[in-house]
């Protein structure tokens, strides 16, 4: 189903943009029925994969007022709400490949990035000391981790045949994450477009993955 | 992390907190409690994903009467020609230790960060020392040490008190505090806080705390002047 990918990715439409959402893991998801047909997840994903602009269009219409509003709450001044919206969805934007589909909605995600922008422009309109930010109060759990894994699964060469001996004890999608890299590979960027799914969540999964075959091959690390 | 924690946020604070209406200070001691606390840390993923669905129901309270007048298209313009982050910038983990008597304590990663460009230890009196973190311009916020078997003079407070014991113990008419537990004091409870082994704590106050008792109430003043200095403090 993802054999499409090249030509999906020329188009900007949004009829590509629901095939996409078609092969998107659809069980991590829970379409909301008052949405339009496509979900915010499969626009964030479209950001972040190509930098696809509807998409982003469509993302900024459908919050720009919720953080608007969210602003008015916090800041009770018109201007800093709709600094708000430009520093958000700014964020949205530069942060979108870093989104982890298997750690929380998109809308849970770009609350927690116009909260904490909203945080940090309130500090810095009320001159309070610099050495404190939103992100170290509410930590992102997305993308920030410590080792990155495009390396042997092992340290010493290991025989295919005998990881692939494991492959079923891997979840579909951790499966299909190291197939990609793996045996077909590709790089991160390639994999997470082919999936269809966000970069984020596709080092995640390689991460949970790989820790898991090393264990059961027993490798150390 | 600690699961056999007793005293914890309210719900109400934690609530405050995730929706991000709590002064920096606040946020700070409870974020610190949380990372302590396995219960506090799942309780407010679900109020964040309550916020959450109340944030994006279109019959909302929170939607704001009035509405934006900004300029989308040219926002949108503007936004879509930054680069975007690809991975995320790993911050260097700043780690900083209190060394206490025979060992050492490591701080929650968001004390850590606020402490990291140092602490200045000062003897108050009677065995307890303070080193105070400049995080607002509301409240004052700081490190207690008590050292074994000192106590601190029966005092008041006229806003409130949010206490993080992140070491030891210590107890007051109302009970035994030990290491994760978040209590908070205010303007109802006159209390005495005394430590038989030794404590290590870090406290928000919203105003100054007032002694009520014997001489200490002399020193009043000085409570009132460090509370203004404290948050006077601009970056």
């Amino acid at each position: 189903m993802y054999r499409n990918y090249a030509k999906q990715n020329v188009g900007n439409n949004e009829v590509a943009l629901a095939v996409r959402l078609a092969s998107v893991n659809t069980s991590t998801l829970s379409p909301d029925p008052e949405d339009a047909d496509i979900s915010d997840e499969a626009l964030l994903i479209a950001v972040g994969n190509s930098q696809n602009v509807d998409a982003f269009n469509q993302l900024f219409k459908r919050f720009a007022k919720k953080i608007f509003a969210l602003g008015m709450k916090l800041t009770r001044n018109e201007q800093l709400a709709n600094d708000l919206i430009q520093e958000s969805m700014l964020n949205v934007w530069q942060k979108a490949p870093l989104y982890d589909l298997d750690k929380g909605s998109a809308k849970g995600w770009i609350f927690t990035l116009s909260r904490n922008r909203c945080f940090d422009m309130l500090r810095k309109q009320k001159r309070q000391p610099n050495c404190i930010s939103a992100d170290d109060i509410w930590p992102l759990e997305s993308g920030a981790e410590p080792t990155m894994v495009h390396e042997d699964i092992g340290g010493q060469q290991v025989e295919l045949s005998l990881i692939e001996g494991y492959f079923d004890q891997l979840s579909d999608p951790q499966r299909a994450v190291v197939e990609q890299i793996y045996s077909k590979d590709r790089t991160h960027e390639e994999a997470a477009a082919h999936l269809q799914i966000p970069l984020g969540t596709l080092k995640s999964r390689l991460r949970l993955a790989v820790a898991k075959l090393r264990n059961l091959i027993g490798v150390n690390e | 992390m600690n699961t056999d924690v007793k005293l914890h946020p309210s719900t109400e604070l934690l609530n405050r907190f995730v929706q991000g209406e709590l002064v920096t200070g606040k946020s700070v001691v409870v974020s610190a409690h949380m990372e302590l606390c396995e219960s506090c840390s799942a309780k407010a993923k679900e109020l964040q994903a309550l916020a959450v669905s109340s944030w994006v129901d279109p019959d909302s309270v929170l939607q704001s009467d009035q509405s934006s007048e900004a300029d989308y298209p040219t926002m949108v313009a503007g936004i879509v020609k930054s680069p975007q982050i690809k991975s995320q910038q790993i911050e260097a983990l700043v780690e900083v230790d209190i060394d206490i008597l025979n060992h050492s304590i490591k701080l929650p990663k968001v004390l850590a960060k606020a402490a990291s460009q140092g602490l200045e230890w000062k003897k108050v009196a009677g065995g307890i020392s303070e080193a105070q973190l400049f995080l607002d311009n509301e409240t004052l916020c700081e490190f207690i040490y008590m050292a074994p078997g000192c106590q601190v003079p029966v005092h008041t407070h006229q806003g409130s008190e949010s206490t993080l014991v992140l070491d030891g113990s210590f107890e007051d008419e109302l009970g035994k505090y030990k290491t994760s537990d978040f209590i908070i004091r205010d303007a109802q409870h006159n209390h005495q806080p005394r430590s038989n082994e030794g404590c290590l704590c870090f406290a928000v106050l919203d105003s100054p705390l007032k002694f009520t008792e014997g001489f200490a109430r002399l020193m009043n003043p000085v409570n009132r002047y460090k509370f203004k200095k404290a948050t006077s403090r601009v970056a």
